[in-house]
């Protein structure tokens, strides 16, 4: 558990350079500035905590790397500081804030102002996959308000 | 001319707390798995559900996600749960988001557009159907 809060902001720093696309070490010592000796510390010990997903291409001599999408309902269901982080490097604040959206990995599948229009939309269809979550992106516009 | 006030389905109030509160009986599944449970009417919740542990727990129920909420106390993260939803004297039944909250509360969104007779006196919360007087 220690080791994921050591490896949790570089990832995020990953998501917010590359998204869900593949990145090299190369990459990520020119694109974020990191020392190759901190990737290549990071690659080993985000892979090893399921963060990031190896990939091998034919013919390449250097491992690409992916962000693993089934990361993105674990945190969004930790909340907190990591899951603002993760919708940030997301690009979704930009985009959706004050609204609710649902997410299935990286992929944006709806979203909505009002949370009932949104969560009737995904989950009427009862193929809808278990991995799909749901939450808002910053404050939302339409909060729901308990007085409890 | 006026309106005629008929008093339809009622709920008997839940005295697990003094005084007694108004309650609607609602039915709530999850893909394999269904309850009959009677939330705390509360009018200053403006979503529909809220689903107490108990809940959760009976549905077998996974979050579906968290969101933020508004709180006497300040904004606070909770789980949110899909399920299916369904109270035949009310007329509905469809599948939603439901809160993770202490307790289960039914909120202004399923109340809406509805007339409500909240009788303190005989501990009793009615659905109300007015008709035309000629």
């Amino acid at each position: 558990m220690r080791n994921v809060t050591i490896m949790i902001k570089p990832f995020f720093e990953a998501v917010r350079a590359f998204k869900s696309g593949p990145f090299k070490s190369t990459d990520l010592v020119k694109r974020l500035g990191y020392a190759s000796g901190y990737v290549r510390n990071f690659l080993s010990q985000a892979t090893r905590q399921g963060l990031l997903v190896p990939e091998s291409r034919a013919g390449k001599r250097e491992k690409t790397f992916r962000a693993n999408p089934r990361v993105v309902r674990d945190i969004v269901l930790r909340g907190g500081k990591d899951k603002e982080e993760l919708l940030n490097a997301m690009g979704l604040r930009s985009k959706y804030f004050g609204e609710y959206v649902a997410l299935d990995g990286f992929e944006i599948i709806d979203h909505d102002q009002d949370l009932y229009r949104l969560g009737e939309r995904v989950f009427s269809n009862r193929e809808a996959p278990g991995r799909i979550v749901v939450t808002n992106v910053g404050v939302p516009k339409k909060i729901i308000t308990v007085e409890v | 001319m006026g309106f005629h006030l008929n008093i339809g389905k009622c709920w008997r109030f839940s005295d697990d707390e003094q005084p007694p509160y108004p309650t609607i009986e609602l039915n709530v599944s999850s893909a394999d798995r269904n309850a009959a449970i009677s939330p705390k009417v509360d009018t200053g919740f403006n979503g529909s559900l809220a689903i107490g542990i108990e809940v959760v727990k009976k549905l077998r129920l996974t979050p579906a996600g968290t969101v933020l909420v508004r709180t006497a106390a300040g904004n606070r993260e909770v789980p949110v749960y899909a399920l299916n939803l369904s109270q035949p004297d009310l007329g509905i039944s469809y599948a939603t988001l439901a809160i993770g909250t202490e307790r289960s509360l039914v909120g202004r969104k399923i109340l809406n557009d509805r007339t409500w007779l909240l009788d303190c006196k005989e501990e009793r919360f009615c659905i109300i159907a007015q008709t035309e007087m000629s």
